[in-house]
């Protein structure tokens, strides 16, 4: 056997092998116990990463050329379709699965200590999922970014203290123009993927760390334990699965795409991205700086004090819907159910 | 490898497939960049054979989206597609001005003969202002003849003939308590000025603005052409992309010769002798097509309209009027003369007389400096009556036909000095149907 093939095969573990513990607890190894939303997550920020370089080879990020250059990926370049649409998908996956993921957390109690800190950095990292899927929507710069051009935008000049500032770094300028889709275009790339990345590296980092997957804890530790090969070959074939679902989808749906918005005019129906369907909603009733910067600073602060305020106790971890965990848990599934209630609500208006 | 991935590793080998066959199934764009432009145009790709919409305007300088706008990188309907000005029609008064206008094109000055959409929309077929007039003095809503109300509010910052008025409003019964016959008109009535959408029917076909003119429909309202988007078994297109000054009487007679207004009934009475399919117009225009409560004469069934009634006659002269009857003046005598006069003539001699352009623009007749001229009594010049050998000889703009002008002079006609409007002349020289 040579050198090389004997670096890959699992007598003498590859880097991907290398990535995971030599064993880990069966009950939490299991699909079952994690959906694996941790791991599609990191799938879908590789998918993400590959076809957003391929992206930025004819994206153009200025605001005439911007609509038109998307044009030409999607009709023009071979297969430039394809990768927009599965930028597209996973991006709006990544959303989805990230909140799951934090959901499967705090309902399995893994937030307890001693994986705080990674708890927090996980909700860093749902944040900038979220700021990196805004960035990248409003960088298609059509007739559908209207809403986060000029309602987003402005909404960011409500934050008390620092709100034109904040303002002026994001636009860059006092008004959308040329300079803000340099800008968003820096933020998207640079500004939110680097910190992503690093982060999500982080944040793995620290599950090995913290004592590997959150499990429950038995006298003398002797719960069944599978051999990390088993894991991989899961993780393996839910990688194939979510591909296929994601080309599948990127084939039959392709990502929305509108002519180039015509600012400073304001359409008649103008719609928040999906994602922030609720912020809009609440800004039917409730005053700018409420609805779109102390609600969303206020809910991502009550999630980042469940390990610190509203749930210290270190029993119950692995356990689903465990009885310490009862308020955190009613805590998420209240923020989650009204987030879902209010973006149900702005879509039938 | 376990089971699962390899099948899914099949599942994804299939999807991927798929997506090679997506692509290999996807239009191979076909673009050009218009020199106008300069900006790359995929609207080829689909629309391929379409005919280029005028010499005047070849699709190498002008391109598509110059005048439709839409999306021009957009391969998909929808995308492309939207925000077209104007729908199918860029020269719909809504947006002609974008489409057509600028000071290089058709909104430049008078004195360049480049006004045309100034004078189309001051025109009387575009502001209505006459039969407006006309039906609110008849029934009492106004005491004099001047136009008030147009189809669209419109003001002229230039008035030129005494007879013009500054502006018109917008004409809306309801709101300035015209009495119900108004009301009735401006309800029932209104189908035949620029602005308008068309009745859909057979013979009724057109388009609005400028191309309700300039690009003619069949009489059974198909599309004709080579764009293989667009069906040939659906209605309401014209019968080739193209615009023309050969505009064929039949696209006149979509609005001119198609019924009548009833005062009475304040209706409008449709023709019911038409064909019903929509089948080509009869080869007698006389006897199968005119309306029969006129009084004809031979030039009116074997000339086009435009052989007669100018470009300031139809499109007007800039000036908002009160009556087709202020712009409207050629006559018998204006080509045939008078019992002691020949028609008046004048030479060219301006290397950028207009005359030129239009001979150049209509391709059936050629006109150069030196060529003489039929002149009217406005003084504009007919460049397709030319006087070859004291001879006046017109060329018909849409066929090319050449006829010999017969003038009244020398003739034996008995008509008196002082009766030179048509009816004196039909008493002698009338078909009726």
């Amino acid at each position: 056997m040579t050198p090389w093939l004997y670096h890959m095969s699992t007598h003498r573990p590859n880097f991907f092998y290398h990535l995971h513990p030599p064993t880990i607890p069966r009950r939490e190894g299991s699909f079952r116990y994690t959906f694996g939303l941790g791991g599609i997550s990191v799938l879908l920020f590789l998918v993400l990463a590959v076809t957003g370089l391929l992206l930025t080879f004819f994206y153009v990020s200025t605001p005439d050329r911007a609509a038109d250059s998307i044009q030409v990926i999607t009709y023009q370049v071979p297969f430039g379709w394809l990768v927009r649409n599965l930028h597209y998908w996973a991006a709006q996956w990544m959303v989805i699965v990230v909140a799951l993921h934090l959901l499967r957390v705090i309902f399995t109690g893994a937030y307890k200590a001693p994986r705080k800190t990674n708890y927090v950095i996980g909700t860093a990292l749902l944040v900038g999922t979220w700021l990196l899927n805004f960035t990248g929507y409003v960088l298609r710069w059509d007739d559908g970014t209207h809403w986060a051009l000029v309602v987003g935008t402005n909404l960011v000049k409500e934050t008390p203290l620092i709100g034109s500032l904040l303002y002026q770094a994001i636009v860059g300028g006092t008004e959308v123009g040329a300079a803000t889709t340099t800008r968003l275009y820096g933020w998207h790339l640079f500004g939110l993927t680097i910190p992503a990345f690093i982060l999500m590296v982080w944040h793995g980092f620290k599950v090995r760390r913290d004592g590997g997957i959150s499990h429950q804890q038995r006298v003398g530790d002797h719960a069944p334990r599978i051999d990390r090969g088993q894991l991989v070959k899961t993780e393996t074939a839910a990688a194939l699965i979510v591909l296929t679902a994601l080309i599948l989808i990127a084939i039959v749906l392709p990502a929305p795409l509108g002519p180039i918005a015509d600012l400073p005019m304001l359409p008649s129906q103008t719609q928040a991205p999906w994602f922030f369907l609720w912020v809009q909603a609440l800004l039917r009733s409730l005053p700018p700086v409420v609805a779109g910067v102390l609600i969303p600073i206020g809910l991502l602060a009550l999630l980042i004090s469940i390990p610190y305020l509203i749930d210290r106790r270190t029993s119950g971890v692995a356990v689903w819907f465990n009885q310490p965990g009862r308020v955190a848990q009613i805590v998420a599934i209240t923020i989650f159910l009204g987030l879902i209630v209010l973006t149900i609500i702005e879509v039938g208006q | 490898m376990d089971h699962r991935s390899i099948f899914a590793a099949l599942a994804l080998l299939l999807v991927s497939a798929l997506a090679v066959i997506h692509q290999l199934n996807a239009p191979v764009a076909r673009s050009i960049t218009p020199t106008l432009t300069n900006k790359p145009e995929l609207c080829l790709t689909c629309h391929d054979g379409i005919e280029e919409i005028s010499p005047s305007h070849p699709i190498q300088s002008f391109g598509c989206v110059i005048c439709h706008g839409g999306n021009a990188l957009a391969l998909d309907k929808n995308l492309a597609h939207a925000g077209m000005r104007g729908g199918k029609n860029p020269a719909d008064f809504s947006v002609v001005e974008t489409s057509c206008g600028g000071s290089q094109c058709h909104s430049g000055a008078a004195a360049d003969h480049n006004d045309h959409i100034q004078r189309a929309l001051t025109s009387i077929q575009g502001t209505y202002a006459g039969a407006i007039t006309q039906v609110r003095r008849s029934f009492g809503a106004q005491a004099d003849g001047v136009a008030h109300y147009g189809i669209y509010a419109i003001a002229d910052d230039q008035v030129k003939s005494p007879k013009a008025v500054p502006s018109l409003d917008q004409f809306d019964p309801t709101t300035h308590a015209d009495p119900q016959p108004v009301v009735n008109f401006y309800d029932n009535c209104l189908t035949c000025h620029l602005t308008v959408q068309p009745i859909l029917q057979p013979y009724y076909y057109r388009s609005t603005g400028c191309t309700a003119c300039h690009t003619p429909y069949d009489s059974d309202g198909l599309y004709h052409g080579s764009d293989p988007t667009i069906d040939k078994t659906k209605t309401g297109y014209p019968a080739q992309h193209r615009l023309t000054t050969r505009i064929p009487y039949t696209q006149c007679d979509t609005c001119h010769n198609r019924g009548n207004y009833s005062l009475k009934q304040m209706a409008f009475l449709p023709r019911l002798d038409l064909p019903t399919s929509g089948a080509p117009l009869p080869a007698d225009r006389l006897r199968d097509y005119y309306q029969p409560i006129g009084q004809f004469t031979k030039c009116e069934w074997e000339l086009d309209c435009i052989d007669c009634h100018t470009s300031t006659e139809a499109m007007g002269d800039g000036d908002l009027y009160s009556s087709k009857f202020d712009i409207q003046y050629i006559r018998c005598k204006t080509c045939h003369g008078t019992l002691t006069e020949p028609p008046q003539t004048a030479t060219i001699i301006d290397p950028n007389d207009v005359e030129l352009r239009r001979a150049r623009l209509n391709g059936n007749y050629s006109l150069q400096v030196g060529d003489t001229v039929l002149l009217t009594e406005r003084g504009e010049k007919l460049g397709a009556i030319k006087v070859v050998d004291g001879r006046f000889i017109q060329t018909l703009k849409v066929t090319g036909t050449q006829y010999e002008i017969p003038l009244v002079k020398g003739s034996a006609c008995q008509q008196k000095p002082d009766q030179q409007a048509s009816k004196y002349c039909h008493e002698c020289h009338t078909y009726q149907r």
